[in-house]
């Protein structure tokens, strides 16, 4: 690893150049304070003051819908069209763990050609964050990355310190190498050292995941699920803006034209009534609450024990998505035995007039 | 007539006929409609109808008089399958939507007043599925295009056809549009049948429930939510019955005896 420094000046001419003959994805804005991963033509819309994005960047490796392939009796037709060859500039720490995250689960067993060929053909260069009111990843330790980027850019006052993550990134650095200075200033590095310092302080959510597996199992059956259910809208936006969810459906689209089907894959959601119904009409999870002690279980419980750390990477998402508060920090709170101020928990107080 | 194809016919009850108009709209694929499945019966697009015996019907609109009744049950008998198409052949539609009767016989006085109905007998407008067997559901106010489509292709490729069981949401979600219940805007995004596209939402308007309740609606919660939020109750109650028909009218009666 190797960092060096880039004046701020000199970011977008950079993205110009090392995007020539590529596709540019990065940050911009959507409403006058959301953001979202886009294609950018122009880097002068990329806009690095976010603090998260709408769709995780999951999105782009695979997208909520897309044709895997074409079948007919005879053949069988590979669409790997999302897979092209992209820079995905502006990432924070959270985002770059989820990938990780998915980079396991999609190579577990099987690979996953559909997952893998996208990452393989996609550069990581991340960028510096600091934590709103819903950031919690110092809890899920993922407020840090030290692999899984080809670049990763810290924003100083003027400057950026650029890790060099890969010998990929590096030939990007030499596609300009007069804007990239080899030798940093100790106030350069204290800089960055105090500005760590001060991130790890703006936290204001934490969350115990120590703790949760053991509460999860001890508390598999507490009457919190059936509190949590009756509010749950069913709405799967928790799960659709979740970093490392990764559960889809295929589904055949008969051609009417032509012989053959296309066959879809959309991104799929164990919160909804349908996800575990199976063919006779039984379903496994009718009830919401048994739905989200499924994916609660998952990404605090399960995940720790196959990959070693949550499936949960602190991005704050899935608070700032769920309409009635249902989200990893009420609910680990709540686990936690703490009466948490979420409209789940009114509602169920009956304190909604 | 080709013996393999699929016998189709469409009907229409009582609606805009928005559905059969929508159908006709497929004008890129029209040809390929009538090609891949034998039309027999469809009054909005030609006069040589045959009304005898179906593989599958296609029936838009509500049941409303007593001749629809009638004519409703012998489609059925002519019929292997029956797709009730569009919102009011799905829940009963807008006109639908006072589920007590004494409401609906005052309200018929309001607009017609003392007339005798000669011709046939007017009846409280219901879904199709409250008189026969409807073995699936296109819903939307009216179809859309896409998911007809995949519907009509399946029925005549032989693959059964599916259900629409995800809410707007997640479609919105796929746009990447901001939830507009977390800015304190009604939106029935959470309780409405997917299929449009999020349309509404994503041009920043919220969503009126136009595909009709999605299965496994939570009507309770959103219904706390928006009064949590400070929406007016009656205004809520209306907002949520307008394009649910006959669907939802439990819930009503649950809400109303919490009231008590």
């Amino acid at each position: 690893m190797r960092i060096v420094k880039l004046k701020q000046k000199n970011l977008n001419p950079f993205l110009e150049v090392i995007s020539e003959n590529t596709e540019l994805w990065a940050p911009v804005r959507k409403y006058t304070d959301r953001h979202v991963f886009a294609q950018v033509e122009d880097v002068s819309q990329i806009d690095v003051d976010y603090t998260r994005t709408i769709l995780p960047p999951r999105k782009i490796f695979l997208p909520p819908s897309f044709n895997m392939f074409t079948a007919t009796e005879k053949e069988y037709k590979e669409n790997f069209s999302h897979a092209t060859k992209k820079i995905l500039f502006g990432i924070h720490p959270c985002d770059i763990h989820g990938l990780l995250i998915m980079d396991q689960f999609f190579n577990y067993v099987f690979e996953d050609p559909y997952y893998t060929q996208a990452r393989n053909n996609t550069l990581l260069l991340g960028h510096s964050c600091w934590p709103d009111e819903h950031c919690f990843c110092k809890s899920t330790r993922t407020h840090i990355i030290e692999e899984g980027y080809d670049l990763f850019f810290h924003r100083l006052s003027e400057d950026y310190l650029v890790w060099i993550g890969s010998s990929k990134g590096d030939d990007l650095i030499r596609l300009m190498p007069d804007c990239f200075e080899e030798k940093l200033s100790d106030e350069d590095i204290q800089f960055y050292i105090r500005l760590r310092e001060q991130r790890n302080e703006a936290f204001q959510t934490e969350v115990n995941f120590t703790a949760m597996p053991d509460l999860m199992e001890l508390k598999y059956n507490h009457p919190l699920w059936e509190k949590i259910g009756t509010a749950c809208l069913a709405c799967g936006s928790c799960t659709n803006v979740c970093p490392t969810c990764n559960c889809y459906n295929v589904m055949d689209h008969p051609q009417l034209k032509e012989r053959g089907s296309l066959i879809h894959r959309d991104w799929d959601t164990c919160t909804l009534q349908s996800y575990s119904e199976v063919a006779g009409g039984e379903n496994f999870r009718e009830k919401r609450s048994d739905r989200l002690k499924l994916w609660y279980t998952h990404k605090i419980q399960a995940y720790i024990s196959k990959y070693g750390k949550p499936g949960c990477v602190g991005c704050g998402r899935c608070i700032a998505t769920c309409p009635v508060d249902i989200n990893v920090k009420t609910v680990s709170q709540a686990l936690d035995g703490k009466d948490v101020d979420a409209f789940w928990n009114r509602l169920n107080k009956g304190e909604i007039k | 007539m080709n013996k393999d194809k699929v016998k189709i016919g469409i009907y229409e009850l009582t609606g805009c006929a928005g559905d059969a108009l929508l159908i006709l709209d497929c004008e890129n694929e029209l040809l390929d409609i009538f090609k891949a499945a034998d039309i027999q019966s469809f009054s909005m697009a030609k006069s040589d109808n045959i009304d005898g015996n179906l593989d599958v019907v296609l029936v838009e609109g509500s049941v409303s008089t007593e001749r629809e009744v009638e004519e409703l049950k012998d489609i059925r008998k002519r019929s292997q399958l029956v797709v009730a198409i569009g919102l009011c052949a799905t829940v009963g539609g807008i006109q639908a939507r006072f589920t007590n009767p004494k409401e609906w016989e005052k309200n018929f006085k309001k607009v017609y007043g003392d007339v005798k109905m000669e011709h046939t007998p007017p009846l409280q407008s219901k879904p199709i599925d409250d008189y026969v067997k409807v073995d699936y559901y296109l819903p939307g106010c009216p179809i859309g295009k896409e998911q007809f489509l995949h519907l009509f292709t399946r029925i005549v490729k032989g693959a059964p056809p599916e259900k629409y069981p995800r809410p707007v949401c997640v479609t919105c979600k796929f746009k990447e549009n901001d939830c507009l219940l977390n800015r304190d805007i009604l939106c029935l995004g959470p309780l409405t049948a997917d299929g449009c596209g999020a349309a509404c939402i994503s041009h920043n308007l919220p969503c009126v429930g136009c595909w009709g309740p999605v299965e496994g609606a939570n009507l309770t919660s959103e219904y706390y939510l928006l009064k949590e939020k400070g929406f007016d109750v009656e205004y809520i109650k209306k907002k949520m019955a307008n394009y649910s028909g006959t669907k939802i009218a439990e819930f009503f009666e649950k809400i109303k005896e919490e009231k008590k």
